[in-house]
């Protein structure tokens, strides 16, 4: 039987009726159509789907959306604002830590959730933080550049 | 990968909670964090037609400090939660390591120290962990309360003493005595991602800063139908004064309490050998941490 729920997605409340068997990530994709969560394993091991439940970043696909119900949800969808890339996702094409971009949304959200509690990481806390997430383009090199780039950018300019 | 249907549940109190499991019991099964739950369902293997969601119960991701005498730790507390935590990192360091190593971050931050519990798998992190340091976990039906030894909980793999109609409510921990330190090696091909090919808990305890051993415990995982504690190798140690050579010693003893297998994560050989190895590296690192105990 569907429910009704509320949630906050990217800022903006959403009432949507749900079945109890559909996953958050099926919501964001199918439902709001934000596709740039993307659909990877389904099973947890391979992070594409990543997207930030009040301030965690979780698995979308081992998610229900009827547990999101009350709760606030970023997707990539939500970084760039007024039309500027946030700094993440800007030090990722400057770097070049993208390439075929399908590991991108989680990777610069689980980038996102670690410089929110810790503005300078070490290399090895970024390690950590994305080793949820895995990519088979890049050899992840360009993405922890990107990420220790984008720290100094936020720092920089949190400063000034 | 899509969800079969089924009835969804969200009690908001722990009688609720209780009535349902009471009610539905084998037709449901309790989610907590979902990242065992969700993929066994996506793939068939669970089948359940009830969904009890325990996550909007209030208290059960507590971690509450007993005085100075332990802790009680809500069965719904995170991984993340768990290894993030100061209390279990300073005094409860066995637990706090093993949750940081259990799969990935988005992992630890939705999977339960219950739920790894209650699926009584052979590699899990959190029971070995869990085993040293004594815990009991509180079992709660509708009618009934009971508190098992985590020591005595698992039967088999995926088969624990919950019955259906139970729900795990906390694990209490007794503070280790003065002078304790406690560690946790996990063994796999990768860092993270990775269920264990072997993994070992310490928890080592001195009469006083350099004197002898006053107490020991020892807990594998995956070398097993469930997790062991390793009783004769730490009976060997207690009263001997810490060194390399006991610590070998114990390894060796050990490897004789284990049955390993041999499957795609390692051999039965490597396993055995992986055993002995462990425990050592786990007692010394639990050996220095034992050294710089403050009160």
């Amino acid at each position: 039987m569907k429910s009704i729920i509320q949630l906050v997605v990217n800022g903006e409340s959403v009432e949507i009726a749900v079945e109890p068997n559909r996953t958050l990530l099926q919501l964001l994709r199918e439902d709001l159509g934000l596709t740039g969560t993307k659909h990877g394993c389904g099973l947890g091991d391979c992070g594409a789907c990543t997207v930030i439940l009040d301030g965690s970043p979780v698995n979308a696909c081992l998610v229900l959306a009827v547990q999101a119900r009350g709760r606030q949800v970023l997707t990539i969808e939500g970084l760039a604002e007024n039309g500027n890339l946030h700094p993440i996702q800007k030090a990722f094409v400057d770097k070049g830590a993208i390439q075929c971009g399908f590991c991108t949304p989680g990777m610069i959200l689980s980038a996102k959730a670690l410089l929110d509690t810790n503005p300078k990481p070490s290399e090895t806390e970024i390690r950590t933080a994305i080793s949820g997430n895995l990519c088979r383009c890049t050899g992840y090199q360009k993405i922890v550049e990107a990420v220790q780039e984008a720290a100094e950018v936020i720092q920089s300019t949190e400063v000034s | 990968m899509l969800l079969p249907k089924f009835e969804y549940h969200e009690p908001t109190t722990l009688e609720e909670a209780l009535h349902l499991l009471s009610e539905l019991g084998g037709n449901a099964k309790v989610l907590a964090g979902g990242t065992d739950l969700l993929v066994r369902m996506k793939l068939n293997i669970d089948k359940p037609t009830h969904v009890i969601s325990i996550a909007r119960i209030p208290g059960l991701d507590a971690i509450v400090p007993r005085d100075k005498h332990g802790v009680t730790v809500g069965a719904g507390v995170s991984a993340a939660a768990l290894s993030r935590h100061e209390l279990m990192m300073d005094r409860f360091t066995p637990l706090a390591l093993a949750a940081g190593r259990l799969g990935a971050p988005m992992i630890r931050n939705r999977a339960t120290i219950g739920g790894n519990l209650v699926n009584g798998r052979p590699a899990a992190d959190l029971s070995p962990a869990c085993m040293v340091l004594n815990a009991k976990v509180k079992l709660k039906s509708a009618t009934a309360e009971k508190e098992v030894s985590v020591n005595e909980f698992f039967r088999g793999p995926g088969d624990t003493a919950i019955e259906p109609n139970e729900l795990m409510v906390s694990i209490n921990v007794e503070t280790p005595a003065p002078w304790s330190g406690g560690s946790y090696i996990k063994l796999g091909a990768r860092k993270t991602l990775e269920i264990s090919m072997v993994n070992v808990a310490a928890l080592l305890t001195l009469k006083s800063a350099d004197g002898p051993i006053a107490d020991a415990r020892i807990a594998f995982g995956a070398v097993a139908p469930t997790p062991v504690r390793a009783y004769g190798a730490e009976e060997f140690l207690v009263g001997k004064e810490p060194s390399d050579e006991v610590f070998q010693q114990a390894g060796e003893i050990g490897v004789g309490l284990c049955s390993p297998i041999t499957d795609h994560r390692g051999t039965m050989e490597y396993r055995c050998m992986m055993i002995e190895v462990l425990t050592k590296r786990a007692l010394k690192q639990a050996l220095e941490r034992a050294k710089s105990w403050k009160p």
